[in-house]
């Protein structure tokens, strides 16, 4: 039964601990949204639950946790819609073929890494009711992710959205994002259909008719938004609850098919239409509800869940080392490579590398997905947490020795197509 | 074809292409590996109660109002939550045979008059064809010679389903 009294002392205690952590954060040049991570994982068994056992099973009783759930997963679908409306795949084609190199690598590197992993933790960290496949291609998925979020709060921060490094970043953690959720809902597909016994053509047609009719049908009505904004310069309470409304519609339709309800308020975000000023005005509207109260509540959530006691031994904590070893190297290494390969200079190379490896909220989302679907064990989850955690945490200090605010001040000029295209390759931007 | 062209043709067969056909074959290579049996989810318990009951910790089983345990997995290890007078304990499997120690929490383990060197241990082993899952085994007092093992037999309850997402 619903205790007000405990779920409002949750929601206070979160929130207040959050903003505290976050500000810390913010002092030691961390993006905000860091700090409140971390402050999920300290609110959970892993700190609170271990100095004060009483303190948190008063604050967190287990039976209350599914209000708190359902609360933070309101905020995650609104916010899945948001960060799909941040998504313009224009941009990627605006960057040439040295940008769909670079992102479509730094997608298979850590991919294909991760899967090799695969091989050794199965044994080790998953039972025999997951089959390899969907463990492998799941590490695969987890670990190709970029936080594309994140790294615009990171390149925005240090006013590099405009430089040459931050425009390819964007466009990279864009693709990668949708490539990301493609394989994941794959994933998803795979081990409902399996347990549910529902063949698998049924549900990939009804995605596919879904999506078709999202991308030729509804996109087309959405356009409707963008010009009421243009004549009024806002939008109505209405044309935003319908919005709203719309996105929950969206998920609700990609649950009924068997995927997860984040797809399709995902999809429901990127079909929207993409002016800047549009997508700035939207944003402006649902983040600060998103942002301030309701992702902390995920975060907190995630961190109930991450139970780091469980990462015990030396066996154990070395596979945690082994996991953000092949994570970095992968994401990081796969990006610095295929963008150096293309005429980036080394530094920037590696800077973009450093951006690209961010994975922050974006990651958390996809964990707590596999979780919910069994597909990695209680303490694989609490080791890719912290690998999330480290590879958000390192990439700001990182960026700041490769790439200081005065190098990205004095040389990394606007980027313009012809000087992303132009490198060792000669690639030509339009592709001709 | 121009230059530009065959190059990246040439870079996104290297860097994209070759590593996607060896993920592929890590997919192939991998069906054939096994993974630990799987114990992960709700179980519910069958034993003699008045056997239990004259166990030192028996009786923190006895007076739950649902007998049976949960399970949650991370490969051989697993950490087994049986009730509220009891704190979850570790367990490891190894094959089909399944061992876990439970302790009971501080505040009730003199109440049921355990603690200490009394720790009730359970061995048994996994029926892995059984549909549902089932464990066969015996829940025993270490360090009690004259304390009779209580044979048990567990069904699995909710086996591994993925519905609802959260």
């Amino acid at each position: 039964m619903l205790n007000m009294f405990t779920l409002v002392l949750q929601i206070a205690v979160v929130l207040a601990v959050c903003r505290l952590v976050g500000t810390l954060f913010l002092k030691i040049h961390q993006p905000r949204v860091v700090g409140e991570m971390f402050a999920g994982i300290m609110l959970g068994p892993s700190l609170l639950g271990l100095i004060a056992p009483q303190v948190s099973a008063f604050v967190f009783p287990p039976s209350s946790l599914g209000f708190l759930n359902a609360l933070s997963q309101i905020g995650v679908i609104v916010f899945m819609f948001l960060v799909g409306l941040g998504i313009n795949p224009k941009e990627l084609k605006s960057q040439g073929h040295a940008a769909v190199l670079t992102s479509h690598v730094s997608i298979t590197a850590p991919f294909v890494l991760a899967s090799f992993l695969a091989i050794y933790l199965y044994p080790r960290l998953s039972d025999d009711s997951v089959p390899f496949m969907s463990f492998a291609l799941f590490m695969g998925a987890a670990m190709s992710i970029t936080a594309f979020p994140v790294l615009a709060r990171i390149l925005t921060e240090r006013d590099m959205l405009q430089s040459r490094l931050g425009t390819v970043a964007i466009a990279c953690a864009a693709v990668d994002d949708v490539t990301g959720w493609c394989i994941l809902a794959y994933i998803v597909l795979l081990i409902r259909s399996a347990n549910t016994g529902n063949p698998i053509w049924l549900t990939v047609g009804g995605l596919i008719a879904f999506a078709l009719i999202m991308i030729y049908g509804v996109q087309r009505l959405l356009r409707r938004f963008e010009s009421i904004y243009h004549e009024r310069s806002a939008l109505s309470d209405n044309a935003l609850a319908l919005m709203l409304l719309l996105a929950l519609v969206s998920a609700l339709c990609t649950e009924w098919l068997g995927i997860h309800l984040l797809f399709g308020s995902f999809l429901m975000g990127a079909i929207m239409p993409k002016e800047q000023k549009f997508v700035r005005y939207v944003l402006d509207r649902f983040e600060p509800i998103v942002v301030t109260l309701l992702l902390p509540l995920f975060f907190a959530f995630t961190g109930l869940r991450t139970n780091i006691a469980l990462v015990r031994g030396r066996e154990m904590w070395m596979y945690c080392g082994v996991i953000i070893l092949v994570a970095t190297t992968g994401k990081l290494g796969g990006s610095m490579l295929a963008s150096w390969w293309t005429g980036m200079p080394a530094r920037e190379a590696a800077g973009l590398g450093t951006l690209m490896n961010t994975r922050g909220l974006m990651e958390l989302v996809i964990l707590n997905i596999g979780l919910d679907i069994k597909v990695i064990s209680p303490a694989l989850f609490s080791m890719m947490v912290l690998m999330a955690l480290t590879t958000t945490f390192m990439t700001s200090p990182a960026l700041e020795v490769i790439c200081p605010d005065k190098m990205v001040r004095a040389g990394m000029e606007v980027a313009t197509r012809e000087e992303l295209a132009v490198g060792q390759l000669g690639l030509n931007p339009a592709g001709d | 074809m121009t230059h530009s062209n065959r190059n990246f043709v040439l870079a996104y067969l290297m860097l994209v292409a070759l590593p996607v056909l060896g993920l592929v074959g890590v997919l192939r290579s991998g069906r054939n590996l096994t993974a630990p049996i799987s114990l992960g989810g709700q179980w519910k318990i069958q034993m003699d109660a008045g056997k239990l009951a004259a166990l030192p910790c028996g009786k923190l089983l006895t007076t739950s109002q649902d007998p049976g345990f949960a399970i949650s997995q991370s490969g051989k290890n697993f950490t087994v939550n049986v009730g509220n007078s009891l704190t979850p304990s570790s367990g490891e499997i190894d094959g089909t045979a399944v061992m876990a120690r439970i302790m009971p929490s501080t505040g009730s383990a003199k109440d049921a008059g355990c603690g200490g060197e009394h720790v009730l241990s359970l061995t048994a082993t996994v029926d892995p064809k059984a549909n549902p899952r089932s464990l066969e085994g015996t829940l025993s007092v270490n360090d009690c010679p004259a304390c009779v093992p209580v044979e048990f037999h567990a069904v699995r309850v909710d086996q591994v389903k993925s519905k609802g997402g959260h």
